[in-house]
């Protein structure tokens, strides 16, 4: 018995550390910090992604605004890539270490590593984009989007588009915050046909961000009572719910970065996150001494828009590139959010 | 109105990937080997499959070989629990979490994405009369296990070796081959179960996309107390769970509430069960 015991643990150990080897080859954090020339005014910003930026649009978009913001003020930038939740810690350290003016840090993954750092370094400036610490600091900004106001918009589309008078939404979990997601399309689909019928659906389960093949059969009850467009907020769903939708010949709409290229022909427009916009609106304020404050960005910051609304609409292979007419109507509601004429109810205000 | 076509084909399709894979965990137990490592080696099939069909073109040969890695992943536990006597249940973890590490890095060497990788063009399973040949591969499956374990020479030896490895060994049977066996078969069950969710419920790759699937097949063997017909029962009562808990929703439940159906239906099932037997086994205790 000792003996198998002994050898039972052996074997534990020995599989445990083939696990830990083979996640620690994740772990090699990637800092390929692209240096731009230093500039004169010496302002430096450092900017630390939570994964690869690789392809991810929603990161692309961050770089690029901390280059405008670095050739603005005549500073210099680097971006600090990671690829896990250690390479997060430790390029934060490094950033820190580093003293920049400015450090940015997009994803919620970074609210408790800054709300560490912030407190041990009271000079260090830092900047969250699209989330923030739980407690403020002083020297901790924030900067958060208003997604609800460009669900509405999508909301509008959907009601406009809609042959049934049905449209609904797969949305992640039933909270505040996801809900955010939901309720302002069901919303806008109603400020422009108010007979529209509405439906959400949560895909819940034990991994409700990764089960795609669950996310897809939620789609699957709306589209089988005739709904047929789709709000898709399902994280990695998203793909489940645009094969559904596919294959019913539906319409779906996506979230974050042009999703567009995942299912063209059934993906009508998408709600993104212009990252560039906050990094360097963020920025700015930093520098100007408007520290430790939470400013959130929506249509009118120009942080959250459609991609139908953005350049380049016409090589975007959305759906919505095609009907110009739905795109001036859903332009004018634009106009009026902007203005304050009309606002949008936020599921997470509290 | 609320049981329609719709939630029957639902729940078939959800059932295909968890009967598959309880198929193999049962043979398994039969033969003595408690296996929960379902989840991770059906995970590798998932990956195996996406990436064989992407590169060949061909959902075919990632079927294929979705098997075949999922067989060779199952050497971990073979080796591990046979061979060196190591604890099944142990290895069984570590060979989830294996799963999720390997797939994850694989993801990004070998795809350089992260998350999910999808594409219009990836190929997926062909449907039959509105399921995929693997759903209908799953159910042959469930009448070729039942027989070959009840009638057949190999399963009659097979869970010899599972009630009494000694005796077994006595009469000339090896526990090891045997084991061996059961193992590597629901290795390639698993494959399957991994290449039906990947190829055929959906048609993409993303981490750890077998979300407690494989979990919920270890359950389905508990509760089918590792018969075959008694498994698909199991699963079948799991996937219309899950799918009269979408149409909940629709009716205004709270999502909360719903996700909660296939277990509150685990318990009652077990319940009703467990009850039935212990009815059955009383008399004969009074009397002794």
């Amino acid at each position: 018995m000792p003996r198998r015991l002994r050898r039972s643990l052996q074997l534990a150990a020995t599989t445990a550390l083939v696990v830990t080897t083979a996640t620690a080859c994740n772990a090699a954090a990637k800092k390929d910090a692209s240096d731009s020339a230093s500039g004169g005014s010496g302002k430096s910003f450092t900017l630390v992604t939570p994964d690869a930026v690789g392809q991810n649009e929603f990161l692309k978009l961050a770089v690029s605004g901390i280059k405008d913001a670095a050739k603005q003020h005549d500073g210099s930038q680097k971006v600090y890539e990671s690829t896990d939740t250690a390479s997060q810690q430790q390029n934060v350290q490094a950033a820190v270490d580093a003293e920049p003016d400015v450090i940015v840090l997009v994803g919620f993954e970074f609210a408790d590593i800054v709300a560490q750092q912030a407190e041990k370094n009271p000079e260090q400036q830092f900047l969250i984009v699209d989330a923030c610490t739980t407690k403020t600091y002083k020297n901790v900004s924030c900067a958060v989007f208003r997604e609800h106001e460009g669900v509405f918009l999508a909301g509008a589309e959907a009601g406009l588009l809609s042959k049934s008078g049905k449209v609904g939404a797969v949305d992640v979990l039933d909270t505040p915050q996801f809900r955010r997601y939901s309720d302002p399309f069901a919303a806008g689909a109603k400020k422009v046909a108010a007979k529209t019928e509405t439906s959400t659906r949560f895909v819940g389960g034990q991994s409700p961000f990764d089960d795609s093949a669950r996310a897809k059969e939620q789609a699957n009850t709306l589209l089988s009572k005739g709904y047929d467009q789709i709000m898709a907020a399902a994280a990695a769903g998203n793909y489940g719910v645009f094969e559904a939708a596919k294959a019913k010949g539906a319409y779906a709409y996506g979230v974050d970065v042009n999703q567009c290229l995942s299912a063209p022909g059934t993906v009508v427009d998408n709600v993104i996150k212009r990252t560039d916009v906050a990094v360097e609106k963020g920025i700015e304020a930093v520098l100007t001494g408007k520290t430790g404050t939470t400013v959130s960005y929506g249509l009118k910051e120009g942080g959250i828009s459609l991609t139908g609304l953005e350049d380049g609409v016409d090589s975007s292979k959305c759906v919505i590139a095609e009907h110009k007419d739905v795109l001036k109507q859903v332009e004018a509601l634009r106009d009026q959010i902007v203005a304050g004429k009309l606002t949008v109810d936020d599921p997470a205000a509290s | 109105m609320f049981l329609d076509s719709d939630l029957l084909l639902s729940a078939l399709r959800a059932l295909t990937p968890i009967l598959l894979a309880a198929l193999g965990g049962a043979i398994c137990e039969r033969a003595g080997v408690f296996n929960i490592g379902l989840e991770g080696m059906m995970l590798m099939g998932c990956f195996t499959a996406v990436a064989t069909s992407w590169f060949t073109g061909s959902a075919w040969l990632g079927v294929l070989a979705a098997a075949l890695a999922a067989g060779a992943y199952s050497l971990i536990l073979a080796v591990g629990a046979v061979t060196l006597r190591g604890d099944a249940v142990v290895l069984g973890v570590a060979m989830n979490l294996l799963a999720v590490g390997l797939t994850g890095f694989l993801l990004r060497t070998v795809f350089g994405v992260q998350g999910t990788f999808d594409d219009p063009s990836l190929a997926g399973l062909p449907l039959v009369g509105g399921f995929t040949p693997l759903t209908y591969l799953s159910w042959a499956a469930v009448a070729v296990a039942a027989v070959l374990l009840s009638r057949h020479v190999w399963g009659l030896r097979l869970r010899g070796v599972g009630e009494a490895p000694d005796a077994a060994a006595t009469l000339g049977v090896s526990p090891v081959k045997y084991k061996y066996g059961a193992i590597l078969t629901s290795g390639v069950l698993c494959g399957l179960a991994g290449a039906q969710l990947a190829l055929g419920n959906v048609t993409l790759f993303t981490e750890n996309m077998t979300a407690g699937r494989g979990w919920i097949a270890v359950v389905a063997v508990m509760l089918g107390r590792a018969a075959p017909v008694g498994v698909l029962l199991a699963a079948l009562l799991f996937g219309l769970a899950e799918a009269a808990g979408f149409r909940l929703q629709g009716l205004g439940l709270p999502q909360q509430a719903t996700d909660a159906a296939p277990y509150v239906v685990t318990l009652g099932a077990l319940f009703l069960t467990t009850a039935r037997r212990r009815r059955r086994i009383r008399p004969s205790g009074a009397a002794s």
